[in-house]
């Protein structure tokens, strides 16, 4: 049983077939004795598994983190503050103080110091650098989650592909958009890490959900007989989907009671680690994509205490997640990116803080074939621009779909029959491998 | 030229007065017009589908009509008295009735918050949300003129927080290119963006054009008000200018420019070509230097003319798509004269009625629902090689109507959040309601197709597993289903009950011996009603306006 009940021939007047009609016709031509489902025809084609097992996890630093407190200082010019450098495991590379576990696995890590885009409001730019597009009200462009869960995700697989732990909540603008509701991100609230997330606890007994759901299927029979035969059998596609995950063996993914004591340990039990230990567990189960969001970057006053304090909540999970990854050698099949929606200001504000900056920040790329302990990129003596390798945004998706072996030149249909390609522009940072 | 632009101020003004005093209007030719509108489509449709069409039963017709309405589903007194009921223009007058209602506004006013807010480009645009709700809310009751809407919007000035028509700009972030191509798309149904970059390759519609729509709105912007004891988002509009705009200042709208300049794609940091406001649809043009009031009012009165082909084209077609199931032109927002359209001859006719109205809602509304297709038998979607509009087609319900149905099916008033509705304090006030949280696994885009709007996992998780569901539907304590259990003893007559409560209709005779039969096998009444309650609301036929 899929839980892909769309697909992405959802094309129109332009010459191309929408789903509904190709299935129509599909069905209009098959035999008689059931409705042949969309999923049956797709899946002769569709590869079973999460496409060569790669998986990706994105760390959102939701705010814009300041890159001279975390992985670029400047210890010795005005813009860079108070932070000192430390050396990392990669020769060479030195990073601020505030990493300290992060520094011991800097060997796994490829570093950008270089990216830039010109975006400074929050809600564009963190558009921006989980789309690849900028916002636009014609077209609703899918975010990084959903395009990867599009692509490479099992389709077969009893949980969502995609699952987002924490962020803006509500309103958020980048969801599956023009690929369709199958691959929205499975939200959860980051209170809800540990435990089961909402409404997948059955209220029953199981013999008597069965009993109920058998009951549902027979009283339907009027409905779909009086013309929504179709609208039936999609309903009951959904709702077997949604049975069949509740009551799926792999839902024990979403519990960290069944992690040793030393693993949680290893994480750490703030919320963010709690997050980034699940993210790991949720992989290693089969789902393809996994967004944890670490929020307040926005530091416009007092920054170098606040991204302190910030830092000490990503440091350890980070560190734990890369090692860990590495320990159950899954690290080359597993993408973690690690960033925000721009960078900050080099000069310090009278309020002690530091405003946006997209014009030079950085950003990290380990695991799934990314070449560790290596810098990208360089920016001038104070941080004010790049001077060595640019990295644009379109650049940095090229980047990460060459990752995970995702055709970036591939095009999907809006909702008005426009082809709008993964990624429009860029190329992939061959260094980065 | 300064002569004719302060003539032409006085005609808005004296038009918006005018809209004003039209609200009393009777304007009573809607069961004639729809008499020709049914004879029009069959004269158009290919002659092998041309035969009359069938007329659904009253409950059908009942539920149908209140959900498209009022967004709610008839409780079953209401289905009780009007299926007994022998007059026989009883469905003329429900509908009639259902417009007067406050819920009518409130439905479509909700409709109209999505089409504009599911586009959105800025999250924070959510702050003025429930704003915009309530003036539609407002505009719909009064049954102002769908003109009237359509030029405060374009027009509007002031914070989002106190003018909702201030939304559809704010949406945009004030900038001139997004808001022009909502404006385009929501009121004239022509998609004109798709010439933003480049000449569009099936569309007439030149790259020049459509900045020259942009350059009716560079002197408006959109303003983020944060100072700490407020919120808001401004429409600001000047028409003094301390400096010129520069190119690379269009993300940072906190103040216009004073004209519009398309920008040179071969050499993106050159200022542009300047460019004049022309309307496309009507070759109307206004001089350079233009004041901000001019071009906006100036483009809201072309706009809305009744001379201008796409204004009530555009409206006649979303609603017919919305009552009916089936638009002539799909999707609803795009209507562009490069289109295919089903019944172009009927489309004419109703939009050339509806602009004699001047643009009246509600007659649109009783006029399209005494046609015989909205009177039809409900069916799937046609394959496309079948003939077009042959019957109405079921649709999924809005979040906030199938939120409402669900109240309604449990016989609960609207939770509200802990610590009251905030409905003006809290910034995302709304959003952060049951109805808002529920609305944001359950909406949709209403101007998607129809049939392109597919169920989800949380949806049915929600519906399966959800805790207010399943404590709703508990048979004890003090629940509908508890109540109508202690009052109801005999098993037909509570299956009965709970088939008019949830779906407002009777169970047909094989439901009913489904029914009992279920209740006789589980041997215990309260878990089998309880079984029941929940798989009704579980159902398809729940989640759809059949």
């Amino acid at each position: 049983m899929s839980l892909h009940l769309q697909s992405n021939i959802t094309i129109s007047r332009r010459g191309l077939v929408r789903r509904r009609d190709f299935l129509r016709l599909v069905t209009a031509g098959a035999a008689a004795g059931g409705l042949v489902s969309w999923q049956d025809v797709m899946a002769e084609s569709a590869p079973l598994l999460r496409k060569q097992g790669m998986a990706c996890i994105l760390l959102w630093m939701q705010g814009g983190p300041s890159q001279f407190d975390t992985f670029s200082p400047k210890p010795g010019h005005a813009n860079g503050g108070e932070t000192k450098a430390i050396a990392t495991s990669a020769t060479g590379v030195e990073i601020s103080e505030n990493l300290p576990h992060t520094a011991k696995v800097m060997d796994k890590v490829a570093l950008i110091r270089s990216m830039n885009s010109k975006e400074g409001a929050h809600p564009r730019a963190s558009f921006l650098m989980h789309t690849g597009y900028l916002p636009t009200a014609s077209v609703k462009y899918p975010t990084l989650g959903s395009i990867v869960a599009h692509e490479i995700g099992d389709h077969q697989f009893d949980l969502p592909s995609f699952v987002r732990i924490g962020g803006r909540g509500p309103g958020q603008t980048d969801t599956a958009g023009l690929l369709g509701v199958d691959f929205d991100p499975f939200a959860m609230q980051t209170q809800e890490v540990g435990r089961l997330p909402q409404n997948t606890a059955l209220t029953t007994t199981d013999p008597r959900y069965l009993r109920r759901l058998g009951l549902l299927k027979d009283l339907e029979a009027d409905y779909a007989s009086s013309g929504g035969k179709q609208e039936v059998a999609d309903h009951q596609k959904v709702y077997a989907k949604a049975a069949s995950m509740v009551r799926s063996p792999k839902m024990s993914g979403f519990d960290l009671s069944k992690e040793p004591q030393k693993m949680q340990d290893l994480y750490g039990s703030t919320p963010f680690g709690k997050s980034c230990l699940l993210a790991r567990r949720l992989v290693e189960t089969g789902v393809t994509f996994v967004e944890v969001s670490l929020g307040n970057w926005d530091t416009h006053q007092d920054n170098a205490e606040r991204t302190k304090d910030l830092c000490g909540q990503f440091d350890q999970p980070y560190a734990a997640l890369l090692t860990d990854l590495a320990e159950r050698g899954i690290l080359d099949k597993t993408l973690v990116i690690w960033t925000g929606e721009f960078g900050r200001t080099p000069r310090i504000n009278p309020r002690a803080g530091r405003d946006h900056y997209p014009r030079a920040f950085n950003m990290t790329l380990a695991g799934g074939g990314v070449k560790g302990g290596q810098v990208i990129g360089k920016t001038d003596s104070g941080g004010d621009s790049v001077t060595d390798r640019p990295v644009g945004i379109s650049d940095l998706f090229q980047t990460i779909c060459h990752s995970l072996h995702i055709d970036p030149t591939k095009e999907n249909m809006s909702s008005i029959g426009r082809p709008i390609k993964i990624v429009d522009g860029g190329a992939v940072v061959k260094e980065v491998f | 030229m300064f002569r004719r632009l302060l003539l032409l101020q006085v005609v808005v003004t004296a038009m918006l007065g005018f809209v004003g005093a039209a609200v009393a209007a009777d304007h009573s030719n809607s069961l004639e017009v729809a008499a020709k509108v049914d004879a029009s489509l069959l004269a158009e449709l290919p002659s092998d589908a041309a035969k009359p069409m069938q007329k659904i039963g009253d409950e059908e017709f009942l539920r149908r009509a209140f959900l498209d309405i009022i967004g709610h589903i008839p409780s079953p007194e209401e289905v009780t008295a009007f299926t007994l009921n022998p007059a026989s223009d009883k469905r003329a007058k429900t509908v009639e009735k259902l417009l007067a209602d406050e819920r009518f506004g409130e439905n479509w006013g909700r409709y109209y918050r999505d089409v504009i807010m599911y586009r959105k480009t800025e999250d924070r645009a959510e702050i003025v949300s429930g704003q915009l709700e309530d003036y539609l809310k407002k505009e719909f009751n009064t049954n102002a003129s769908w003109a009237k809407v359509a030029t405060e919007m374009v027009t509007a000035t002031g914070d989002g927080t106190e003018n909702g028509a201030c939304a559809l700009i704010i949406a945009q972030q004030g900038q001139p290119e997004e808001v022009v191509s909502e404006v385009s798309r929501i009121f004239l149904g022509v998609q004109i963006q798709c010439a933003q970059c480049h000449d569009h390759p099936t569309d007439r519609w030149k790259r020049e054009q459509f900045h020259e729509l942009a350059a009716f709105f560079p002197r408006t912007a959109s303003r983020l008000i944060l100072t700490p004891d407020r919120r808001d988002i401004s429409v600001v509009a000047q028409d003094t200018f301390m400096f010129r705009g520069r190119p690379g200042m269009a993300n940072r709208r906190f103040v216009g420019t004073a004209e519009h300049y398309m920008s040179d794609l071969k050499n993106p940091t050159d200022k542009g070509k300047l460019m004049t406001p022309v309307f496309f649809a009507t070759g109307d043009k206004l001089p350079l230097g233009t004041k901000d009031a001019d071009r906006r009012g100036s483009l809201a009165k072309w706009m809305t003319e009744q001379e201008n082909p796409y204004f009530a084209k555009a409206f006649v077609n979303r609603l017919w798509s919305e009552l009916n199931g089936e638009g002539f032109y799909e999707p609803v927002d795009d209507i562009g004269p490069d289109r295919a359209c089903t019944a172009p001859k009927t489309l004419e006719y109703l939009a050339k009625e509806f602009g004699k109205t001047n643009y009246d809602i509600k007659w649109l509304f009783r006029t399209i629902t005494a046609t015989s297709l909205y009177n039809a038998p409900s069916a799937p979607r046609r394959n496309p090689d079948q003939a077009p509009m042959q019957n109405n087609v079921a649709q999924r319900l809005r979040g906030d109507q199938l939120f409402d149905n669900l109240l309604n099916a449990l016989g609960v008033s609207e939770p509200q959040p802990p610590g009251g509705m905030g409905a003006r304090g809290g910034l995302y006030g709304r959003r952060f309601t049951p109805r808002g949280n529920f609305n944001t696994v359950f909406g949709y885009d209403p101007s998607e197709r129809r049939d392109e709007v597919a169920g989800s996992i949380p949806q049915a998780l929600v519906f399966m597993n959800g805790a207010n569901v399943n404590a709703g539907i508990r048979a004890s304590g003090r629940t509908a289903l508890a109540k109508m259990m202690s009052q109801i003893k005999d098993d037909q007559a509570l299956v009965t009950e709970i088939y008019l409560r949830v779906l407002a209709r009777e169970p047909s005779g094989k439901e009913m011996s489904t029914c009992l039969a279920y209740v006789k096998k589980v041997d215990n009444r309260n878990e089998a009603f309880e079984d029941l309650q929940w798989s009704l609301i579980n159902s398809t036929e729940f989640l759809h306006r059949k």
